[in-house]
């Protein structure tokens, strides 16, 4: 009968839900087919290594972030993946990730201490570790090396001062129409930006104890820094030349340095072949800062196959993995042993992000998510309405003190 | 007794064909409604499983949320600028593409393909056209107009631009139901008021105008809809920025239960939409129903 037909289709398509998870399933993110490519390679060493441990690679192609709060909510997450660092606190705080304390503990072929300090502790929340930083990035400063000897500069800026005379002396109108042709420099009205320089002056966004710091007096003087430079003409922003973003300014060669990480390099590679550029640490202030970017592996806790996923993760964070993942340049390593054996404290660019280790803070506020809309607008009124900076900032921390995590 | 098995039956056929639809419609639109509005007084972050009652406490700590009020206000203006500016502009291109012109095809076309192009589409080209070395600048100086804004971060003319976009995307959807609307006027009415001595412009205002009345009170309807609801415009080209300047209430809903995680809040927002969707339907019904004449 044709009722029977209706309900077969509905049993199929309830079929069709019920997936099979028996063994443990591993999650990324996958922004290009090379890093698809280099992931699958390391899997394959892997599986070559231990062929006893099953495992299902289930990498997800958009709305990553939405797709897995989904999964988390409705246990079916996968057993190992990827969180930015900059959403970890939020995970971290409503206790759905495993603590990996035990498994390091027992784990003694993973050498936690290889990993540069600032790494090692990342995605430690209440004395826990929830996850593995899986490679880093770090704001340094490219340059533009015919515009810096076209300007009979041969050396770069090292301090806020010399930061501010560059940039003037960069910034030019060729073809004398009033209008620049070329700025000294970049920025973005975005908290990211602003963060090392704060980092630089003494400030933070919020302390420890979770106080917010983000109105105060050094904080503020940042903020001012980075804004004097735009107001003075002597940096633009992506908008003002109708660029998409920072990178696609110094690609177009309308300023001569920008504030980047590492992800700048196959961009300008790809964009820009002829551009011929130096990269160095960034300009300090009352003393060397810089922001670094990570993103963990964790476990989430409802998964049933933890000791396969800790032997996954173990795996492609150990040396071996590391290697294999960091060789070609696409991102670069936590672990100490693995930067050396690649070679990268010998290349003059990613030695610098080596040397930016050392003194970079990891960007991860350890607040709700809102914060950072919030803080984005408030930067979005200093740049684009002209608010008074001191009374802004003032009131961002105050708005702030609602999504402070406890 | 003949008669009456032989409606039962009827019945029988009715619900056996009803049931699908039924079936999708109560899975994926009526459960979700409902599920949405219980979901709005409790405190459900989807990662936490304890699910804590607050009452009315989302509610409340909406109106205390000044993003939420500016949301509001984004909306409001939004749909005050798009819905009669849209209704008014797609009468009148139906208007002209109902008189026997040359090219009408043409120009029919032409003015629905903004209505079957992606959104996505339409925004991102209309990004460049906003630019400050966009197009729409170009424009504007060519014809000596010194412009050199930056339309989508500067927080005055965002809003304005997008519901430009809007306007101009909708419009060509809006002029086939008033072509539709149109045709069946009886050409009569206009060979009477031609006799009469009656102008286009007379005609337009005193047939055209009260004969369409039911198909603008659905193009009104459906726009007031669209743009209380505006979302993929907004996510796309200004993610709500600059400072919130384009922040409407659809994409405070996406951002609170999406991004920070808060369900409840976000339900509750959501809520507040369909309410004031909800009212203005009503109003309208009430005070311009489609038939009044």
């Amino acid at each position: 009968m044709k009722f029977n037909i209706i309900l077969l289709f509905i049993a199929l398509s309830l079929l069709g839900c019920n997936e099979k998870e028996s063994v443990a399933r591993y999650t990324s993110w996958q922004s290009s087919q090379t890093e698809e490519k280099i992931i699958r390679q390391t899997l394959q060493n892997f599986e070559k290594e231990y062929p006893e441990v099953p495992y299902q690679f289930q990498p997800i192609p958009g709305n990553y972030t939405e797709k897995l709060q989904l999964m988390l909510g409705t246990g079916k997450a996968p057993d190992l993946f990827w969180l930015k660092g900059d959403t970890s606190p939020a995970y971290m705080s409503f206790d759905v990730l495993e603590p990996l304390d035990p498994y390091l503990e027992q784990d003694i072929d993973f050498e936690a201490n290889d990993f540069f300090p600032v790494f090692r502790d990342a995605f430690k929340y209440r004395g826990k570790n929830y996850g593995i930083a899986k490679d880093f990035n770090a704001y340094v400063l490219f340059y533009n090396k015919t515009m810096f000897s076209e300007a009979g500069l041969d050396t770069v800026p090292t301090t806020w001062q010399e930061l501010y005379d560059f940039s003037k002396k960069l910034t030019k109108d060729s073809d004398r129409d009033g209008k620049i042709d070329q700025f000294g420099f970049v920025i973005e009205p975005s908290i990211d930006i602003v963060m090392p320089f704060a980092y630089q002056n003494g400030a933070e966004i919020v302390s420890d104890k979770g106080e917010i710091k983000i109105g105060t007096p050094e904080f503020i003087e940042a903020t001012e820094f980075m804004m004097s430079l735009y107001r003075d003409g002597i940096a633009t922003i992506p908008p003002d030349l109708g660029a998409g973003w920072m990178g696609d300014v110094f690609a177009r060669k309308q300023c001569a340095m920008i504030i980047s990480g590492a992800w700048l390099i196959p961009y300008l590679r790809d964009n820009a072949p002829d551009l011929e550029y130096g990269v160095v640490e960034l300009p300090k202030g009352k003393k060397k800062a810089t922001l670094a970017f990570s993103v963990a592996m964790v476990i989430p806790k409802q998964s049933k196959h933890k000791e396969d996923a800790w032997k996954l993760l173990s795996y492609l964070n150990g040396k071996e993995g590391m290697t294999t993942w960091t060789e070609s340049g696409i991102a670069l390593p936590t672990r100490k042993s693995v930067a050396e054996k690649n070679g990268f404290y010998n290349d003059s660019i990613y030695s610098v992000f080596m040397k930016s280790v050392d003194y970079a803070k990891l960007y991860k506020v350890n607040m709700q998510e809102r914060w950072y809309d919030e803080s984005q607008s408030a930067m979005q009124g200093i740049f684009y309405k002209k608010k008074d900076i001191g009374k802004t900032l003032k009131e961002l921390a105050v708005n702030l003190e609602k999504y402070t995590l406890e | 007794m003949k008669f009456k098995s032989r409606k039962k039956e009827q019945f029988f056929w009715g619900y056996v064909f009803l049931a699908f639809p039924l079936l999708l419609l109560s899975t994926f639109v009526f459960f979700p409604i409902g599920f949405a509005f219980v979901v709005s007084f409790f405190d459900w972050n989807l990662l936490i499983p304890d699910k804590p009652f607050v009452g009315l406490g989302n509610y409340i700590e909406l109106f205390k949320d000044p993003v939420f009020i500016k949301a509001i206000k984004n909306t409001i203006i939004y749909t005050l600028g798009v819905v009669p500016v849209q209704t008014l502009l797609s009468l009148f291109l139906a208007f002209i593409m109902n008189q026997k012109i040359r090219g009408r095809a043409f120009f029919r076309t032409a003015f629905y393909i903004p209505a079957i192009t992606s959104s996505v589409v339409t925004s991102i080209i209309f990004v460049w056209i906003y630019s400050k070395p966009g197009l729409l600048n170009y424009l504007l100086n060519s014809v000596g107009i010194t412009s050199n804004i930056d339309w989508l971060t500067n927080p005055l003319t965002v809003l304005p631009s997008i519901m430009m976009l809007n306007i101009w995307t909708t419009s060509g959807y809006f002029m086939v139901s008033f072509l539709a609307g149109l045709q069946n006027i009886p050409s009569s009415l206009y060979e009477a008021a031609k006799i009469d001595g009656a102008s286009q412009w007379q005609q337009f205002w005193k047939i055209t105008v009260p004969m369409v009345r039911p198909v603008t009170y659905f193009v009104v309807i459906m726009s007031l809809i669209g743009c209380f609801q505006v979302f993929d415009q907004i996510f796309i080209m200004s993610s709500g920025g600059p400072d919130n300047a384009s922040t409407t209430m659809s994409y405070f809903v996406y951002q609170n239960s999406f991004k920070y995680f808060r369900f409840g809040f976000g339900a509750a927002s959501a809520v507040i939409l369909a309410l004031l969707i909800f009212a203005t339907t009503v109003i309208q019904k009430k005070y311009f129903p489609p038939d009044a004449y």
